[in-house]
């Protein structure tokens, strides 16, 4: 199902009501929160996973474990500070289980973006599509080097905007593991960055 | 970072919370005091400047590369495919996978270099021992810790050699996290 029923055009604010016809086992309320939230889930899980079919995955079996645990769901956080919650754990776990070469390797680090094909942010322009390309490549590598749990946090801060006490209650950790993943994992970025701009001068 | 670039910019770099300092300050997160603070020290300091500069970077490359949508052959499956999964039973009890040591080290750096260096301090002790150059009374045989900071990016001891103008920088950093 996709967002373009009239059911969908309703208010965000009437997500707390869809979850409590689903909790009744109103599957089409449940497709409905799904399709307003698909997107913003799947683009979670895929910036902590960096593969798309392992973030569509993801995104999926998050939906499945929130209908069947969604009598837990007490509504005391909105019901995307939920979600969040979900899918970042499952996320990390699937990143566990890749690194223990259980699972598949990274893609391109990068999908479809909003608004286009991959590298439609600088046409015919060799030079920016180049320094884009070093960019995108610096990321997926410094991003690929950190540990689940600290690129959770990342990702959760910097693309998502979240708090830190909402990090700590999405990702389960105290509010000083969150600052402390958060220091290394932004330090790594600027040590990679650093480091090639030492290479370019 | 080089030794050299680490030496000169220690006072920069190695004081507790600086670094941290530099990080928040290029991801917006300093107060306005504090980021006057932190724009007079950038004033004096080029790699400082070039760290805050390259933090930049990286978090705006990290924030360009979202948001990431579902294509429209993926949305238009997506909710069948829960539907699916849901009619198979659900999501069925998987344990969560808990984290690997090197992941625990990777999350506190700190750990790894406090392991680090009591293993090279245990190892150097064992070796001098053994050639009789370390017991208990002689000493460490002249050689004379000059300073030690525990900086975030990297712990510095400065040694200097017994009779000797040598000195020795010896750098203990975080380990790959990989």
């Amino acid at each position: 199902m996709d967002c373009s029923g009239e059911a969908c055009s309703e208010p965000r604010n009437d997500d707390r009501r869809l979850v409590e016809r689903a909790t009744q086992g109103d599957r089409d309320a449940y497709g409905v929160l799904v399709s307003r939230h698909q997107h913003r889930m799947f683009n979670l899980a895929f910036q902590v996973l960096r593969n798309r079919e392992d973030a569509l995955d993801v995104a999926q079996e998050a939906f499945v474990k929130a209908f069947v645990s969604i009598s837990s769901f007490k509504g005391e956080a909105s019901f995307t500070t939920w979600m969040h919650r979900i899918v970042v754990n499952l996320a990390i776990d699937s990143l566990r289980r890749r690194r223990r070469g259980e699972g598949t390797e990274y893609d391109d680090g990068r999908a479809v973006p909003e608004g286009g094909e991959p590298d439609a942010e600088a046409p015919g322009n060799p030079a920016a599509e180049l320094e884009l390309k070093q960019m995108r490549g610096l990321l997926e590598r410094g991003i690929a080097s950190l540990p689940p749990a600290q690129r959770a946090v990342l990702v959760l801060r910097e693309i998502e905007g979240m708090s830190y006490e909402a990090i700590a209650q999405a990702v389960g950790c105290r509010l000083g593991t969150v600052m402390s993943r958060l220091y290394y994992g932004r330090r790594k970025l600027q040590q990679l960055f650093r480091s090639q701009a030492a290479d370019l001068r | 970072m080089s030794l050299s670039e680490i030496w000169r910019h220690r006072a920069h770099l190695a004081l507790p919370g600086r670094s941290h300092l530099l990080l928040r300050h290029a991801a917006g997160e300093t107060s306005p005091a504090e980021g006057q603070r932190v724009e007079a020290w950038l004033a004096s300091c080029g790699e400082c400047r070039r760290l805050v500069a390259a933090s930049r970077s990286g978090l705006a490359a990290l924030r360009a590369s979202a948001p990431v949508r579902l294509t429209a052959a993926e949305s238009a499956v997506f909710w069948s495919e829960v539907m699916r999964r849901l009619d198979r039973g659900g999501t069925p009890a998987v344990r969560p996978v808990r984290p690997g040591i090197r992941e625990l080290l990777g999350d506190h750096p700190r750990l790894s270099l406090a392991s680090a260096a009591a293993a090279v301090v245990l190892a150097l002790g064992l070796t001098l021992g053994q050639f009789g150059l370390w017991g208990a009374s002689s000493g460490m045989n002249g050689v004379e810790i000059l300073s030690v900071e525990a900086g975030d990016d990297a712990s510095v001891m400065l040694f200097q050699m017994p009779e000797s103008p040598v000195k020795i920088i010896w750098v203990f950093e975080p380990p790959d996290p990989l």
